[in-house]
């Protein structure tokens, strides 16, 4: 068997042979580094998205005012 | 099967040459030649086999927004409205979290990524922090209010607060200990069984069956239409639907190492897990409803409370068994939601982030779990902190925050070039539709109660 290095321990081939042979490519931890393409948002997306996030900060907000108005 | 770009990785083979392997890729393997082995086996128990192997994610998810907060929610519920409305509601708001985890169960087997880092890699750092501010705030509030729940359980037993945070530490340290992932998934599955604590309680009240059963079939007696109404609404909203359990679930279901073959028995996961929980949440109304036939005022409980003043019904071995369930509830909780967290944060600064990792490899992933747990619990040993307050927020909180989170899950789960053809059917499209709807118009509605109570009083017909 040879044994690979990775950082501080030491695996066997037969390790690898495990992994490569019970893992799909994508669980690999080591190939998760690779980036997922950038999604370009459209109009009503962007809509949707900024209406939601204008909502929770507008609610927040009034959560506030209800802790203020309650502490008084 | 026509997969997304993401998966060409596969088709391409990846020799071995190309590979370094990991620590957790080596505990993975293991565990899915055991769900290949399982799979394989034929005759009456390999189906049970190969369920006993994948489920997890699901019922941990489930079991573990059944927290502090949420008992609390749900006794209040029971103590304020007694058997009605809210016990078929409580149902319904666990089949929208059914809708809402299925995506993020199949999101996480089709792309063995993280939410928090397909958000940041496909959407953006713009939108992708919007997300972890949002997931950060709420989980450091919620992580706040399992310590109050512990803190209450085991003042029922006359344990200090000092001491009951301690604890609560100390079970989270030894549920990651082991530092593999399936071990810990076992052993906290079997603690979270634990919820069910709540039904022997409600067996304890000998409840009127037929008002149960006319309530689960009529959804009456309806509440009034008042503020009080609407926050429990929200409360128990926000005890089944939040956003950690987004987070959560796709990463664990990630870290399990779920692929999409395992896809329908991860449904059967949450579903399982689901009815589990709202088994818990039915009993916990139907456990607390004697103090609204008695008439007792139940505003400013906060768990033990609630234990206290069941003891003269149900005897101090059933009171005793309601405090450790709120004790159970925010330990699981906490563990799970410190977890969340943890994950998230290592999928966004791209560093490991795996219960398979040993310490010397996952420090900043352990580092995180800890030190916000840590935060949390020391927060509630501030004296004069208004908890009671604290533990209400955390839940309307959750549901106004949870559209946004929504939009999210409902965009990557239809997003081709990552999911292939596991989109979303159209069916949970219009279901996952009707949540974000239904959640945004009870936030609204929230928002006119406390700006406009007149004009919410006027709606109420008043």
């Amino acid at each position: 068997m040879t044994p690979k290095d990775k950082g501080h321990e030491t695996f066997t081939s037969s390790d690898q042979e495990l992994v490569l042979s019970s893992l799909e490519p994508e669980q690999l931890a080591g190939l998760k580094k690779h980036l997922i393409p950038r999604r370009h948002l459209k109009g009503p997306e962007k809509f949707v998205m900024w209406s939601l996030r204008i909502y929770l900060l507008f609610m927040i907000v009034v959560v506030l005012y209800q802790v203020w108005a309650s502490a008084h | 099967m026509n997969l997304g770009p993401l998966f060409r990785l596969t088709q391409r083979g990846v020799g071995q040459q190309d590979v370094v392997i990991t620590h957790e890729d080596v505990d993975r393997a293991h565990d899915r030649v055991r769900v290949s082995a399982a799979r394989a086996q034929r005759g009456p128990f390999s189906k049970f086999r190969l369920l006993w192997l994948l489920v997890g994610p699901g019922i941990l998810v489930m079991l573990g927004e059944n927290d502090g907060p949420s008992m609390i929610s749900y006794a209040a519920t029971g103590a304020k409205f007694g058997i009605g409305f809210f016990l078929p509601f409580v149902i319904l708001t666990f089949c929208m979290a059914i809708v809402v985890q299925e995506m993020t169960m199949r999101l996480g087997s089709a792309t063995h990524r993280g939410h928090a880092e397909l958000i940041f890699d496909r959407f953006g750092p713009f939108w992708g922090w919007f997300s972890m501010i949002d997931l950060g705030i709420g989980n450091f509030l919620t992580l706040i209010t399992e310590f109050i729940a512990i803190r209450a359980g085991l003042g029922f037993f006359g344990v200090p607060p000092w001491a009951a945070v301690l604890s609560a530490l100390v079970f989270l340290g030894a549920a990651v200990a082991t530092h593999r992932y399936w071990t810990w998934e076992r052993t906290l599955l079997a603690i979270a069984i634990f919820n069910l604590i709540f039904v022997p309680v409600a067996l304890l009240t000998h409840p009127h069956w037929h008002s149960v059963g006319h309530a689960l079939i009529t959804w009456k007696p309806l509440p009034g239409f008042s503020q009080d109404t609407l926050i429990i609404i929200l409360a128990d909203i926000g005890a089944t639907v939040t956003p950690w359990m987004l987070f959560f679930q796709q990463s664990a279901t990630v870290d399990k190492g779920l692929t999409t073959k395992d896809i329908h028995l991860g449904r059967i996961d949450t579903v399982v897990g689901a009815a589990l929980a709202a088994t818990a949440a039915v009993a916990t109304i139907i456990a607390t409803a004697p103090l609204f036939v008695h008439h007792m005022t139940a505003d400013n409980f906060q768990g033990a409370e609630f234990a206290q003043a069941l003891q003269p019904l149900i005897g101090r071995f059933g009171a005793a068994l309601f405090a450790l369930g709120i004790v159970e509830a925010g330990m699981v909780a906490s563990v799970t939601i410190s977890i969340s967290s943890a994950y998230a944060f290592g999928e966004v600064v791209h560093r490991p982030h795996s219960l398979n990792l040993p310490v010397t490899q996952g420090k900043s992933f352990y580092s995180v779990l800890f030190l916000l747990a840590a935060t949390a619990g020391a927060i509630v040993l501030i004296p004069g902190l208004p908890l009671v307050y604290v533990v209400l927020l955390v839940n309307v909180v959750a549901v106004l925050a949870m559209p946004p989170a929504l939009v999210f899950l409902f965009m990557l789960a239809n997003d081709r070039e990552v999911m292939g053809d596991l989109v979303s059917p159209l069916w949970i499209n219009i279901l996952s539709t009707g949540v974000v709807v239904f959640l945004t118009l009870a936030g609204i509605l929230f928002g006119i109660s406390v700006i406009a109570p007149h004009a919410f009083a006027f709606l109420g017909g008043k």
